[in-house]
């Protein structure tokens, strides 16, 4: 069963978890892939095992764009992990992603948590993470074979005003 | 039109331990010492209590260990998984195996070594567990604790009301002087605005450390039992008029997929319950608001109605709830200064200001006699209280609640 570790995590990812798998896979590719629903055609996140708009049980695993903006973020200053304390501190952002936004519901949108990195991964300089800002997937090789998605800035100018917190 | 199991139960006992970050003893052990002790309170005997709910994190003693100790004979017992939010939930339970029959008298507890065993922030036990499920998409990002998995909410917050820092540690300095007039209080030292924007960063924008709740010690017990029962026992029985949950907003384990991302379950249960009590939040006097954080109450406010959303910041800020003011809020000074038990010593202090024996420094608080002067080593109080109210919160997405009359 595929168990990888990560920042002293063990991360057991076996087959069977047909919810999960197959974004990691998907990942080691360089996609960011979510579910979508082979009946209604819907897109969903999480990636369970049913369509929450029609019940349906048929769904397969597809790629998306891996843009989208900061919906909301957090800079975590404290963390209870200890393989992250060498990290803080570190952004966490919940991106929504450009696909389906508002769709099938007006606030319903494919919003994934990840870190935001640059381009050495590394965690991204707090003064640089606002939301509304532009990201886009980026892809973690580890030395042991997983991949994890990330997100990191865009560069394309934001649709709308930025907001980040006054000190 | 009101609900017809309105009034129909009561909380005629309640109980717990010293709050504590050193109990140096078992959960079982915590446990049996605040069910004795709210049976103590009630005047009910083993022989007379015949249900048992506790619940728990895998971090508790079974009831059925507990009823062993106590000579409890059970006719009903259930342990339920669950966290914050539980409380309220289970007195529901409890009413509802009263009413089938299954039982006549429950007592409730909460048995945690919060502190020295399984901390709820995460550092220790839980977060050396292996990952799998849907906690492949967040523990792998640094993403754990409670305070983590609410701070996208509080986040988006402060974007769109504008909800401040200071607004936040007002719920703190005013929880904190509270608890100043508590002997039991964990922490009774008042404390200042500037002490919590000065106290390091957990999570930032959205939670120094100040703004966070305590991880203890303890237990706590809370009985119930039908109102004809109770009009024969030791205290003046406290009504329960309504109660609701767990529920849930949309998506209960995906909480950011549908926004507002600020709505909570409390948005959903405040209709039920004030149309269960025939109440609204106009009537309530005093309430009890789960503090995991300073935000969570700040949200709850909202969710119930107490104040427009996107006011919340300015209701903890305005002195509406600080002891004195037109609605007191966990008058204990609840999880952030008291003691953290998951939601029950909110509703165990609720209970003891409906009866007017809040046990503070007032030498007669036991036949109810108080001064009413609030601050440090003096009374907590408040004058004449009719209606209590309770909101229970565990996670971004779940919400109890409880309105009790005396």
């Amino acid at each position: 069963m595929p168990t990888y570790e990560y920042r002293g995590l063990i991360l057991n990812i076996p087959e069977f978890d047909q919810e999960h798998a197959g974004y990691f896979e998907y990942a080691r590719r360089h996609q960011l892939a979510v579910k979508r629903c082979l009946d209604c055609g819907l897109l969903r996140w999480e990636p369970g095992p049913s369509c929450p708009f029609c019940t349906s049980l048929r769904w397969e695993w597809t790629p998306v764009s891996g843009r989208g903006e900061i919906y909301s973020y957090q800079i975590v200053y404290h963390t209870v992990l200890p393989g992250f304390r060498d990290w803080v501190p570190y952004p966490i952002v919940l991106v929504e992603l450009d696909e389906q936004r508002g769709v099938p519901t007006p606030g319903y949108g494919l919003r994934i948590t990840a870190n935001l990195v640059d381009e050495h991964f590394r965690p991204e300089r707090e003064e640089r993470v606002a939301i509304g800002a532009r990201v886009e997937a980026v892809f973690m090789d580890l030395p042991n074979g997983l991949t994890l998605p990330q997100f990191t800035l865009s560069g394309e100018p934001p649709r709308t005003p930025l907001w980040r917190h006054k000190e | 039109m009101a609900h017809p199991l309105r009034d129909k139960y009561c909380i005629v006992g309640v109980g717990e331990t010293e709050y504590s970050q050193r109990s140096g003893r078992t959960t079982r052990a915590m446990a049996v010492e605040a069910v004795k002790k709210a049976m103590d309170d009630a005047g009910l005997t083993p022989q007379e209590v015949d249900g048992l709910l506790s619940y728990h994190m895998g971090d508790s003693t079974p009831s059925t260990a507990v009823a062993s100790d106590l000579g409890i004979r059970p006719n009903f017992f259930m342990d339920v998984s669950g966290g914050g939010s539980s409380t309220e939930a289970l007195i529901g339970l409890a009413m509802g195996a009263i009413e089938v029959g299954m039982c006549h008298t429950v007592a409730i507890y909460r048995s945690m070594n919060g502190y020295t065993q399984v901390r709820i922030g995460g550092t220790g036990a839980r977060a050396s567990t292996p990952v799998s499920g849907s906690e492949l998409l967040t523990r792998p990002y640094g993403l754990m604790s409670p305070l983590q998995r609410f701070a996208f909410a509080f986040t988006r917050h402060m974007m769109e009301y504008g909800t401040t820092s200071e607004q936040l540690a007002m719920v703190k300095v005013v929880h904190s002087r509270h608890a100043s007039a508590n002997p039991k209080a964990f922490k009774k030292e008042p404390v200042t605005v500037e002490d919590v924007l000065n106290s390091r960063w957990i999570v930032k924008p959205v939670a120094h450390l100040l703004d966070c709740c305590l991880e203890t010690d303890n237990a706590t017990c809370i009985i119930v039992t039908s109102a004809e029962r109770a009009r024969h026992l030791r205290q003046r029985p406290i009504y329960i008029m309504a109660v609701q949950g767990r529920g849930s907003r949309t998506f209960p384990d995906n909480p950011w997929a549908e926004a507002p991302i600020t709505r909570i379950g409390g948005h959903y249960i405040a209709p039920r319950i004030f149309q269960m009590a025939g109440v609204g939040p106009e009537d309530i006097d005093i309430t009890g608001c789960y503090d995991a954080f300073t935000f969570t109450v700040v949200l709850q406010f909202e969710a119930y109605g107490f104040c427009k959303v996107g006011e919340g910041g300015y209701y903890v800020s305005s002195g509406i709830i600080q002891l004195g003011g037109k609605r007191p809020n966990n008058t204990s000074g609840g999880h952030l200064c008291e003691g953290y038990t998951h939601g029950m010593n909110m509703v165990i202090e609720n209970v003891r200001q409906l009866r007017g024996q809040a046990d503070d420094y007032c030498p007669g608080w036991r036949e109810g006699r108080h001064t009413y002067q609030y601050g440090p080593g003096g009374c907590r109080q408040v004058r004449d209280p009719e209606i209590a109210m309770n909101m229970g919160w565990g996670t971004p997405g779940y919400g109890s609640a409880l309105i009790l009359r005396r």
